[in-house]
């Protein structure tokens, strides 16, 4: 693979903020300017030399070799270019991100993919609260975009969430797309409670139904042209919507005046 | 120039700018399908008396569609984009709205858009849903039957109106089994559609009459019986006049279609009683489009004499 590579020259000690090292930064530098390229790092700014080897051209592709819970902001800001981590990240990943690509191939910390506008986030691995969700003291969660959980989600993924697609493949905690404005989010595992709160419009397809709030409305099992529609145009949800044609369609959350609905599979 | 038996007279038919949409209306059945393609498209001949021009494409197979049922194509045209946009939200909401199992989609994605749901979705009265998908945005539409799903909008295409060619035949029998033969072919042609009853016109017109307010008349050059009291095209074996008027979203959808329905109808020949091709045209000064029967059948089937 040709692009940046950046491994770590040991276990870090501190937490480390990588969101001024996107793609679209270090594409335009040379190997040397990139090395001298200053990082937070636990109150301290370093060399990013200082914390990792680096190696390779820059040409848009950033790999991260070997994870960490304390790589923090991994991708956050984002708009353009591929950035792949090879392992864990810490809180903040891809969070603001408007374009390009993010892989990681473990877990992620909190707030991953946090009030992104596009681009797409593919994650192996769990990630922990409030994915896709709006950041403290925002009013927006994820906007556009795509961003793809490949295990579990902590609690309040997809907190006020505005448009795009989070899939969840498998359980997603407590307060699942609460106050969600719009967009869909798919969850192929189990749910906790008090998902769907405050919603305000938007989708949420399950696989069962799941424990709602009071103010959801059981309108029954449907026959929805929205189904096919859906699984034949965006592939991320084609698996789980392949065969559904009939769904269960529960509106809510009426006490907030919410049109918002949960699709379960019938 | 003669194919099998049948003069290609030295003429063009001469067309006009159009700006046109295609919408892709699909149902539970084929059937169903097409009842709203026909419902949609009728009361459509011509800008004239009806607002615009419409005409069933072709039907679509499940695959070919975005929601996986059967479908057909619809092309709508009108004089001006203004236009375009009044008549198809209204054919949308009394043809396709209300018809069992149908939605409707985008069938052209660049140029102006034209509003679909963008304008219908407030029959909802406030419980309408949008869901965007990539850069599409579509709307459901909450019904007695169940669900309504349409797309946002429609892009739309500069084409070309009036494309024509008139089939002179000795009896009626014979001009309209010509006919009916060209609009077998050129239905197959993509991009156009014939506007007409069954894609044919018995009444093709001149412009302007003698009575004030009238913009069009019969085209008294063509009419047989009148041969010999009007200045008449029509030789003494012409016993039949049947006209053909294309839509499409090109010239050279339109050009294809004219040279394989005149094509069809050389096909029939003398033998089946046809004498001769012509065209309606307006001596040049109306549409900048000009159709040379000539020489679009140039490298044409049959015999050149």
């Amino acid at each position: 693979m040709t692009g940046v590579s950046l491994k770590p020259r040991a276990p870090f000690e501190a937490r480390v903020d990588l969101s001024n090292l996107t793609p679209e930064v270090t594409g335009p530098l040379s190997l040397r300017e990139l090395e001298h390229r200053e990082v937070p790092c636990g109150g301290r700014s370093l060399k990013l030399a200082e914390l990792f080897f680096v190696e390779g051209a820059p040409d848009g592709v950033l790999l991260v070799e070997i994870g960490d819970v304390r790589l923090d902001g991994v991708g956050a800001g984002m708009s353009k270019g591929e950035l792949i981590v090879d392992g864990t990240v810490g809180a903040f990943a891809g969070r603001g991100m408007s374009g390009g690509m993010l892989r990681i191939g473990g877990d992620a910390g909190d707030f991953l993919g946090a009030e992104m506008s596009g681009g797409r986030i593919e994650l192996a691995g769990n990630a922990g609260a409030q994915a896709g969700a709006a950041g403290s003291g925002s009013r927006r969660g994820l906007s556009g975009g795509v961003l793809r959980i490949g295990g579990h989600a902590g609690p309040r993924a997809a907190e006020r969430q505005r448009g795009g697609l989070i899939t969840i493949a498998g359980d997603a905690g407590e307060g699942l797309a609460t106050g969600m404005i719009a967009g869909t989010v798919s969850v192929g595992g189990a749910i906790g409670p008090l998902a769907g709160r405050g919603m305000k419009r938007g989708t949420i397809f399950v696989m069962t139904v799941p424990e709602l709030p009071a103010g959801f409305i059981d309108t029954g099992t449907h026959e929805l042209v929205m189904l096919p529609l859906l699984a034949r145009r965006v592939p991320e949800l084609s698996a789980m919507l392949g065969g559904w044609t009939h769904a269960r369609r529960i509106v809510g959350d009426t006490l907030m005046g919410g049109q918002g609905e949960v699709l379960a599979g019938a | 120039m003669i194919l099998n038996g049948v003069e290609i007279r030295d003429t063009f038919a001469e067309a006009f700018p159009m700006v046109g949409t295609r919408l892709i209306v699909t149902a539970d059945t084929p059937e169903w399908a097409l009842i709203a393609g026909r419902t949609t498209t009728g009361f459509a001949t011509s800008v004239i008396g009806c607002g615009c021009e419409a005409g069933i494409e072709r039907t679509l197979a499940p695959e070919e569609t975005p929601d996986g049922r059967p479908g057909v194509s619809l092309l709508i045209f009108a004089m001006d984009f203004g236009s375009l946009k009044k008549v198809v939200p209204l054919r949308l909401g009394q043809c396709v709205l209300t018809c069992p199992t149908t939605a409707c989609y985008a069938g052209i994605d660049t140029g102006k858009r034209v509003p679909l749901a963008k304008t219908i979705r407030y029959f909802a009265d406030g419980h309408q849903i949008s869901k965007k998908i990539g850069d599409k945005r579509f709307w459901r539409l909450p019904v007695m039957e169940g669900e309504f799903v349409c797309d946002e909008d429609t892009g739309s295409v500069d084409g070309v109106g009036g494309g024509n060619f008139l089939i002179l035949a000795r009896s009626r029998g014979q001009a309209l089994k010509a006919a009916e033969a060209a609009v077998a072919a050129m239905v197959q042609v993509p991009g156009i559609i014939l506007p007409f009853p069954g894609g044919v016109v018995r009444s093709g017109s001149k412009v302007g009459s003698k009575y004030k307010g009238l913009f069009a008349s019969t085209n008294d050059a063509y009419c047989p019986t009148l041969r010999g009291t009007v200045p008449s095209q029509l030789p003494e074996e012409v016993g039949s006049v049947l006209e053909i008027v294309i839509d499409g979203v090109s010239f050279e959808a339109v050009a294809q279609a004219t040279k394989v329905g005149i094509t069809a109808v050389c096909a029939i020949g003398a033998e089946g009683g046809v004498v001769a091709i012509d065209a309606g045209n307006y001596g040049g000064n109306l549409g900048p489009f000009h159709f040379k029967l000539r020489e679009i059948m140039q490298d044409g089937a049959g015999e050149t004499a």
